[in-house]
C-alpha cells in the first residue's frame, strides 16, 4: 500500500488533529486577565528547547511527532487485522480469566492480600487520608448506586442525598449538629453505623414509595430534585445542621467490648481497615444479591418491566428495594466520613457528587460490582494524583473536560465499561447489532 | 362442544368499554371462556385484539364493564382495577405479539424469573441463604428443568434467549407463561413470524399445553389454518366490538365475518 493514498493521508489528518488537542491539553492556560484564547495561541506558539539543542515553536514539535507516528503507524499497517486481534483479545481478558471459578477466587484473595498490605507501602499520611477519603467512601459509594442504576436500571441522580443522610445521621446522634441530640448521652460514632445505614434506608423507601411509579426520565429529574433539597437544606437550615459552615466536629469513632478497647483517631489507617471490613461486607452482600431471585427480578425489570409484570413481579416493590439497598452503602460512606472528616458541610454533598458517582459507576461497568470496584480506584487514584501533583500543567478545573472526553470515548469504544457485568455486555450487544452473538463470547468460547 | 358448554367459567367479560381520549378502542365486548377450553379472538388488524388481551391482563383498564376471573371453582376476583403482576399472580399468564423475553438472560434463567415465588422470600431470605431459601430454589430449578423439556428447549437450556430461533424464541415465551404455573394462558400471536415446520410444532405445542398441562388457553391469531384447527370457539371482533361467536364452522360461514374480512382489510383474506 502506497503511503500517500489518500486514506493514508487522511490518517495523518487525523493523527494531527489529535496531536493539536494533545497540545493544547498540554499547553499554558488562559486566566482571567487575559483573552481566553491566550492559553491556546500559547500552547501552539511557545518557544520550547529540545533537550537544549535548538528551541523551536510548540506546534513544529507536535507536527513532526506526528509525522513520526504516521510513518511508524503506517509501517504497521499490513499488519493492521492481527492487530485488531490482539486488542480484541486482551479487551476480553478480564473475562477470560474470571471465567473458572478457581481462578476468580485467586484473583479476589491476591485483591485481599494487597488491600490488607497497602498501609505498608504508605507512609504519608496524608496519602493514606486520601486513599480513604477519595478511594475507599467513593467505592461505597459507587457499590451502591452500581445497585440502583447497575442492577436494576434506575437512573438516580441524586446519589449523594443518601451519603449526606448518613454523615448528618452521624452528626446528630454524635451530638455534633446545633439540634440537640435524640438521646440525652451522644452515642459513639462507631455505633452510629447501622444507624445512620438503616436511616439513610428509610429515605430511600419514602423517596421511592411515590417516585419509583415514574419511569426513566422523569424518575432521574425526580431525584435530581431530592438531592436538591437536600443540599439546600443542610445549607440553609443552620439551626438544625450548622449551615454552611458546617457541625461542630463529629468525635472519632470507638469500639469498647470491654476485653478490647480501641479508639480511631488522628491516623487515618485505623479507618482504612473499617473502610475495607465495610467494603468487603458489601461486596458480599450485593453479588449475593445479584445472583438471588432479587438480582433476577431486578433484571427482568430493568430489561422488559411489562414483561416482569406479566410473569408476577411487582416492579414497584423491587425497585423500592433497589434504593433502600443501594443507600445503605451511600448511607455507611457518610457515617465513615463523618468520622473521618470530623466537620461535615454542606460541600461536601453537591449536586456533582452525584454525577461524579454515577460516572465511575458507568465507566466500572453497570450492573458489575467488580467492574465498579476496580473503575473507582482507578479513576479516584488518578484523579487525586492530578490533583495534589498538577503534572504536565494540569489544571484542577480541567479534571471535568477530561473525565468528559473519558466518557465520550468509553461509550464509543468499551459502552459496558471497564469490567462489564456478563449480562449487562449482552445488553449492548443486543442493543447495536440485533440478535448477534456478543464477540467476547465467542472468543472465550465460553457457555454463559 | 357441548361437553365444554356444560364447564364452568374461568373468564367472564361483561360489556367492557375501553377508550385512550377520544378513541375507542374496546366497545361494549362481552366474552366467556370456559374452564380448560381452548378459545381464538381473530379479527382484522386494530380491531382491538390485544387491547382485550391488554385488559384481561390489567395492563390497560377499561372504563366502563366489568371482567371476573375464577383461579378456582367457586373463588372470583374481578380483575379491572388490579395491578398486572396481580393478576399474573392469581393465574392469568401470556405471551407477547413481538415476543419480550428478557433477552441478556439465559433461556434456563428466563424461565426461573417466571418460576420464582416473588412474594415469599424477601430481601433477607436472599442474603442468608438458608434452607428455605434452598428449598425454593430446588423446587424451581425443578419447575424449569420440566417446562423446558415440554417446550423442547433443554438442550438449549444455557444460551442466552437472543441467541434462540424465531420459534425457539416463542416457545420460551410459552414456558416462561407457564412457569406462573397459570389458570388461563394468554397467546398473543404465538405463531407471528415463525416458518412452516415451527408453525406445526407451535400447534401441537398449544394442544399439549391444553391437554397434558391442563391450562386453558386464550389465542390470538391471523393464521386462519393454524386458528381453525385448534380453537374450540371463536369469538370475531372488528372495530372494536364483537360481530361473531362460534365454533369454527360457524364462523366460516358467518356472513357478516366475511364481510368484515373481504370488505375492510383484505390483505387479512389471504391468510
Amino acid at each position: 500500500m502506497s503511503l500517500i493514498s489518500p486514506a493514508n493521508l487522511r490518517r495523518l489528518f487525523w493523527i494531527w488533529v489529535i496531536l493539536a488537542i494533545v497540545a493544547v491539553m498540554t499547553g499554558t492556560s488562559g486566566n482571567n486577565s487575559t483573552p481566553p484564547t491566550t492559553g491556546v495561541h500559547g500552547s501552539f506558539m511557545e518557544r520550547v528547547s529540545f533537550f537544549g539543542l535548538f528551541a523551536t515553536w510548540r506546534w513544529l514539535l507536535f507536527v513532526a511527532l506526528g509525522v513520526i507516528i504516521w510513518l511508524i503507524s503506517s509501517a504497521y499497517r499490513p499488519r493492521a487485522r492481527q492487530i485488531h486481534h490482539g486488542v480484541d483479545a486482551f479487551m476480553a481478558l478480564p473475562r477470560r480469566l474470571t471465567a473458572k471459578r478457581s481462578t476468580r477466587l485467586i484473583l479476589m484473595a491476591l485483591a485481599l492480600i494487597l488491600a490488607l498490605v497497602v498501609p505498608k507501602f504508605i507512609h504519608e499520611s496524608f496519602w493514606m487520608y486520601l486513599i480513604v477519603e477519595q478511594i475507599g467512601v467513593w467505592v461505597l459509594l459507587a457499590l451502591g448506586l452500581n445497585v440502583v442504576v447497575g442492577f436494576a436500571g434506575l437512573l438516580d441522580l441524586g446519589f449523594a442525598a443518601f451519603y449526606a443522610i448518613g454523615a448528618y445521621v452521624t452528626a446528630w446522634f454524635t451530638g455534633a449538629l446545633p439540634m440537640p441530640a435524640l438521646f440525652h448521652h451522644p452515642i459513639p460514632t462507631l455505633w452510629v453505623i447501622p444507624l445512620g445505614i438503616v436511616a439513610a434506608m428509610i429515605f430511600g423507601v419514602v423517596l421511592g414509595t411515590p417516585t419509583l411509579r415514574l419511569r426513566g426520565d422523569y424518575l432521574a429529574i425526580v431525584t435530581l430534585g431530592f438531592a436538591l433539597i437536600i443540599d439546600d437544606f443542610v445549607e440553609t437550615q443552620s439551626g438544625v445542621t450548622g449551615g454552611g459552615l458546617g457541625t461542630s466536629p463529629v468525635p472519632h469513632p470507638v469500639l469498647n467490648l470491654g476485653f478490647f478497647h480501641f479508639r480511631w483517631g488522628l491516623s487515618p489507617t485505623p479507618y482504612y481497615y473499617l473502610c475495607l471490613v465495610f467494603i468487603i461486607i458489601f461486596l458480599a452482600i450485593f453479588t449475593s444479591l445479584e445472583h438471588s431471585h432479587v438480582g433476577r427480578a431486578w433484571v427482568a425489570i430493568r430489561e422488559d418491566e411489562v414483561a416482569a409484570e406479566s410473569v408476577g413481579i411487582n416492579p414497584l416493590k423491587y425497585k423500592v428495594m433497589a434504593f433502600a439497598v443501594g443507600a445503605a452503602s451511600g448511607g455507611f460512606g457518610g457515617v465513615l466520613t463523618g468520622g473521618l472528616v470530623g466537620i461535615i458541610n454542606p460541600g461536601l454533598f453537591t449536586y456533582q457528587v452525584s454525577v461524579n458517582v454515577l460516572v465511575l459507576v458507568i465507566f466500572g461497568g453497570m450492573g458489575s460490582i467488580w467492574g465498579v470496584a476496580l473503575g473507582t480506584i482507578v479513576i479516584q487514584t488518578v484523579t487525586s494524583y492530578l490533583d495534589n501533583y498538577q503534572p504536565w500543567g494540569y489544571q484542577i478545573n480541567d479534571l471535568y473536560m477530561y473525565i468528559g472526553a473519558l466518557l465520550i470515548v468509553m461509550m464509543i469504544f468499551r459502552p459496558a465499561g471497564l469490567l462489564p457485568s456478563r449480562r449487562r455486555a449482552r445488553e449492548f450487544a443486543a442493543a447495536e447489532g440485533g440478535e448477534e452473538i456478543h464477540t467476547d463470547e465467542v472468543l472465550t468460547g465460553e457457555q454463559p | 362442544m357441548s361437553e365444554v358448554a356444560t364447564r364452568s367459567l374461568s373468564f367472564e367479560v361483561k360489556d367492557i368499554t375501553l377508550r385512550f381520549g377520544g378513541v375507542v378502542s374496546l366497545r361494549d365486548v362481552s366474552l366467556e371462556m370456559r374452564r380448560g377450553e381452548i378459545l381464538a379472538v381473530i379479527g382484522p388488524n386494530g380491531a382491538g385484539k390485544t387491547s382485550l388481551f391488554n385488559s384481561l391482563t390489567g395492563v390497560y383498564q377499561p372504563q366502563e364493564g366489568t371482567i371476573t376471573f375464577w383461579p378456582s371453582e367457586g373463588a372470583s376476583i374481578s380483575v379491572i382495577g388490579k395491578k398486572a403482576h396481580r393478576i399474573a399472580r392469581a393465574g392469568v399468564s401470556r405471551t407477547f405479539q413481538a415476543s419480550r423475553l428478557f433477552s441478556a438472560l439465559t433461556v434456563f434463567e428466563n424461565v426461573k424469573i417466571g418460576a420464582e415465588d416473588h412474594n415469599g422470600l424477601g430481601l433477607v431470605g436472599s442474603l442468608v441463604k438458608g434452607p428455605r431459601t434452598r428449598h425454593a430454589e430446588k423446587v424451581s430449578d425443578e419447575v424449569v428443568v420440566d417446562l423446558l423439556e415440554f417446550v423442547g428447549l433443554s438442550n438449549e437450556a444455557n444460551l442466552v434467549a437472543s441467541q434462540l430461533s424465531y420459534g425457539g424464541r416463542r416457545r420460551l415465551e410459552i414456558a416462561r407463561a407457564l412457569a406462573t404455573k397459570p389458570e388461563v394462558i394468554l397467546l398473543d400471536e404465538p405463531a407471528a413470524g415463525t416458518n412452516p415446520s415451527e408453525k406445526l410444532e407451535l400447534t401441537s405445542l398449544i394442544r399439549r399445553v391444553r391437554d397434558e398441562r391442563h391450562v386453558g388457553v386464550l389465542l390470538i391469531e391471523h393464521d386462519m389454518k393454524l386458528v381453525m384447527s385448534l380453537a374450540e370457539r371463536l369469538y370475531v371482533l372488528n372495530f372494536g366490538s364483537v360481530i361473531a361467536e362460534g365454533s369454527p364452522e360457524e364462523i366460516r360461514a358467518n356472513q357478516s365475518v366475511i364481510d368484515a374480512y373481504l370488505g375492510s382489510s383484505h390483505e387479512d383474506a389471504s391468510n
